[in-house]
């Protein structure tokens, strides 16, 4: 039996990609409004709601990464090392600005926007190193 | 490396589906061994060979420029 193919590796992975922003901006929404003054237990629930869809999108990209044959491994890795020096590059270019006061970002949007980034990065240098084989 | 797997493939009437779905290994890990932009483990190739019944050197063709 062949391989789960790439292209039902990208559908679930965008799916629990989509499900973990629409939690996100739900969660955000919730607390800035509805829930502003709520106690903290319940802001910290609903707060901590976005790790259950990650954990899921974690789940499916360990799925596919488990189940690929050796050169989709090796495509898997390439994909995460490029994104990691990327995004890693990104933030330090960042950080490097902010510290210059060139811009000024808030720490709590570096921190929702570090997964993200990662995640987003991985897909696209996903796209590239897959290519390269082809 | 080069190759004889398209060749070998062909021969056979398989397509590139079928032969990953014999060896186990996505289609597009067949392509890209049969275009040598990617060189099987030594387990792979065995598999290989061992599927078209010939021997690991008669199927890649080793070049100096591969080192």
């Amino acid at each position: 039996m062949s391989r789960s193919l790439p292209g039902s590796w990208l559908r679930e992975s965008l799916l629990a990609a989509s499900v973990y922003l629409l939690t996100t901006w739900t969660c955000v929404w919730l607390l800035r409004h509805p829930l502003a003054d709520a106690a903290t237990w319940l802001r910290a629930g609903v707060g901590l709601l976005p790790v259950l869809a990650i954990g899921w999108a974690i789940r499916v990209v360990v799925r596919q990464a488990l189940a690929g044959d050796e050169l989709q491994r090796r495509i898997n890795l390439e994909a995460i090392a490029v994104a990691a020096l990327v995004v890693g590059l990104g933030s330090l270019t960042l950080s490097l600005l902010v510290v210059a006061d060139v811009i000024a970002v808030s720490g709590q949007a570096a921190l929702v926007w570090t997964l993200p980034a990662l995640a987003m990065g991985y897909l696209a240098a996903r796209v590239w190193a897959t290519r390269r084989y082809r | 490396m080069n190759s004889r797997l398209r060749a070998l493939r062909e021969q056979r009437g398989w397509s590139q589906r079928e032969l990953a779905g014999r060896l186990s290994v996505s289609r597009q890990t067949i392509n890209a061994i049969e275009t040598g932009k990617y060189d099987p483990s030594l387990p792979l190739a065995f598999r290989i060979a061992r599927e078209f019944g010939e021997a690991i050197e008669s199927i890649f063709l080793f070049n100096e420029d591969d080192t």
